[in-house]
């Protein structure tokens, strides 16, 4: 009977084109979207190096403070040409390079179009100048020792390189970016949609739910084996939506998870069972219509998401930090957070933190449907 | 005859309405027993009362000789049940649905195929095989809701209002079934509020009103609890009240009316009521188009004995 109810259950739901959509396309869709439209964002965001020019006037070589800034900072944040005015303004005419700077009375930028390596480029020239102007203010209020003057300078070149490259290293290094944490929510996403299966699933069996749970209700079947293999077919319906997003985000959107995918793939069978267990409780709870059901469960997935990040990295952020109780009950925070956890940390107590959440999850969410779950005799239905 | 089901003084509220009210009857083996009543008279929630569907205050509910209960798998193993609304899979086609709903009952894969087969003969749908339930038309569809409740063969089946809202044919089908099914050794439990299909089908009726039994019997018993004998109606026009007044002097009559053209006697008892009628009618030279005589129906008894029509 086990078997028979799984395989039919299989077959209902892997053919109801509602629940497809919501668990296969959408998420597919939605990753694509996000692809899209975070692709050129990403693309402008990774600084490996930009391409500047200095012209080698006579002022410059003088300029003994600029020329030891550049030097430290070449190779490192800029790659710089260095040559005469001509043909720094060939190598910009060229877009050869972002943009150059010319030391006359003051040092000047000169670029050709806005953009982020232009604004950097800027934004460090004139960090420079603003330093330069304090240390020679200080210089002659109160000679310093060529030791302490040097000091000075490092210090403020360290400070150009950690106000610029901070993030840009850690880009590089892990290949992790904030889009990433729209995929981590995606996948969250798609893992609370399971309440969907979860809540048919429980809908088509339970004899107050629905005409075919009466129908079951009264063969000589156990509910408990009924309920059962109905789940476990919804939770492998599930996996394979899942599974299908995961292949497409690597293989077609290029999307890494990362190395220990071991890990990764047990944070989502225990998230897609989080989804899954949320929704037969919304299915046994609430004495409503299928319909307003899926309305709850895509409502409360949509909040969810957005509150772990899904249309905006900063509203995770504020959570974190003004409301983190809000993530200790959300399962799409725990979801994203795991997969967080995964890529910045060493040590894995975070992940394993967020694995334990989502189980408690899950068991708080099957405890309170218990009850409906076990209820054999109705008072109407 | 064996008793296939026992109710004693079976009770049943619900927000302080007595949907059931201290029901007791008894179903033999081998009939066909009907529950006849309006909408919200109690048939389908007693129905449910009896499959442990629904809870019940008091009262107790024998099937098989044994006491029925959720888990009372080896009653439940020998009953179909024929919702009256429409319980069946959209994802799944005519025969994936009635081998799920028979595989819930039997195992084994080939017997259970022989079942389906057998079941589809059962409701003509030999044609629609492979078709799924959007396909079907609503008669159709409620032949579909049958088979998938009575593949299995059980020896008891409950029949909920199955034709409600089909069409001729298909009504006439699954009338047909039905009789097969009892004719194949099937006690059967049929509730309707259409008392024609009562008169063709039923051994036994038992009419329910508010809950409670206001008359048990066969067709010919219930009959004669109407205190009337024959019905004689006219199509007649321009008739005053002095003739009306007149009529009502007759030997026999009953009550006399007059709405819209047609006139209805009613009469206790006698024969030849139609003769003399027809006669006096003649003799005043009053002119008819139709002139004809029935028998009470049950919904005569059901309006004698509750003050309305079983439809209302």
């Amino acid at each position: 009977m086990f078997l028979h109810n799984f395989k039919c259950a299989l077959k209902t739901l892997f053919k109801n084109k509602v629940l497809l959509f919501w668990t296969f396309a959408f998420p597919i869709i939605l990753g694509t979207l996000f692809h899209m439209a975070f692709r050129d964002i990403e693309n402008n965001e990774i600084l490996d190096m930009i391409d500047i020019a200095i012209v080698e006037n006579e002022e410059w070589k003088k300029n003994q403070i600029l020329n030891q800034v550049f030097d430290e900072l070449e190779g490192d944040l800029f790659s710089i040409t260095y040559g005469s005015e001509e043909k720094a303004k060939s190598l910009l005419a060229d877009q050869k390079i972002s943009g150059y700077l010319i030391l006359s009375d003051t040092l000047k930028v000169v670029v050709k179009e806005n953009g982020i390596d232009q604004t950097v480029l800027k934004y460090v020239t004139e960090e420079i100048l603003e330093t330069e102007e304090i240390m020679k203010h200080i210089a002659l209020e109160n000679p310093m020792e060529e030791e302490s003057f040097y000091q000075n300078l490092y210090f403020m070149i360290g400070r150009i390189q950690s106000e610029n490259k901070v993030e840009l290293v850690d880009i590089s290094n892990q290949n992790l970016s904030y889009t990433m944490i729209e995929f981590y929510t995606l996948i969250a996403m798609t893992c609370l949609y399971g309440g969907m299966l979860g809540l048919y699933v429980i809908n088509q069996n339970l004899a107050n739910q629905s005409h075919n749970g009466k129908r079951i209700a009264i063969s000589p079947t156990p509910k408990g084996k009924v309920i059962f293999s109905s789940a476990l077919a919804g939770y492998i319906v599930q996996l394979v939506g899942i599974a299908l997003l995961f292949l497409y985000t690597i293989f077609v959107l290029h999307v890494d998870y990362g190395n220990d995918i071991l890990k990764v793939v047990f944070l989502t069978l225990i998230g897609c069972f989080a989804g899954l267990s949320m929704g037969i409780m919304i299915a046994t709870l609430f004495k409503t219509s299928e319909n307003t059901k899926t309305g709850i469960i895509v409502a409360v997935t949509m909040l969810c998401c957005f509150l772990s990040g899904m249309m905006g990295v900063t509203m995770k952020y504020i959570i974190d930090k003004n409301i983190p109780f809000l993530n200790l009950i959300n399962p799409a925070s725990m979801i994203t957070d795991g997969f967080y956890a995964l890529y910045y940390y060493d040590t894995f107590d975070r992940y394993y933190f967020d694995l334990v959440s989502l189980l408690l999850f899950s068991g708080l969410m099957i405890l309170l449907s218990i009850r409906s779950l076990r209820r054999q005799k109705y008072d109407s239905i | 005859m064996k008793k296939i089901i026992e109710v004693k003084n079976l009770t049943k509220e619900y927000k302080g309405l007595k949907a059931v009210n201290d029901l007791s009857f008894e179903v033999y083996s081998g009939e066909i027993l009907g529950l006849l009543g309006p909408n919200g008279s109690g048939k389908s929630t007693t129905i449910n009362c009896l499959l442990s569907l629904l809870k019940f205050q008091t009262g107790s509910i024998q099937i098989f000789g044994m006491n029925m209960s959720p888990t009372a798998y080896e009653i439940k193993k020998q009953i179909g049940v024929v919702f009256q609304e429409v319980a069946v899979f959209q994802e799944l086609t005519v025969v994936q649905n009635i081998d799920y709903f028979c595989g819930l009952y039997v195992r084994d894969e080939k017997i259970r195929s022989k079942y389906v087969e057998e079941a589809i003969q059962l409701v003509g749908l030999d044609d629609f095989k492979k078709f799924y339930p959007k396909q079907l038309s609503g008669g159709l569809l409620r032949r579909l809701n049958i088979a998938c409740g009575i593949a299995h063969k059980p020896k008891l089946i409950f029949l909920d209002e199955p034709t409600v809202a089909v069409d001729p044919q298909s009504r006439n089908h699954i009338l047909d079934g039905i009789k097969q099914l009892r004719k194949e050794g099937a006690t059967i439990i049929y509730t309707t509020h259409y008392m024609e299909e009562v008169e063709i089908l039923c051994d036994r009726v038992i009419i329910l009103d508010k809950g409670k039994i206001i008359a048990s019997g066969t067709i010919e018993e219930l009959k004669q609890l109407a205190k009337i004998e024959e019905k004689v109606s006219v199509e007649i026009e321009q008739l005053g009240a002095e003739k009306l007044e007149e009529m009502k002097g007759f030997k026999n009559v009953d009550d006399v009316k007059y709405v819209d053209g047609i006139l209805v006697i009613t009469y206790q008892k006698g024969k030849n009521n139609l003769i003399h009628f027809i006669d006096y009618l003649k003799k005043e030279n009053l002119q008819y188009n139709k002139i004809y005589s029935e028998r009470p129906t049950l919904n005569d008894v059901f309006l004698e004995l509750t003050g309305k029509e079983l439809r209302d």
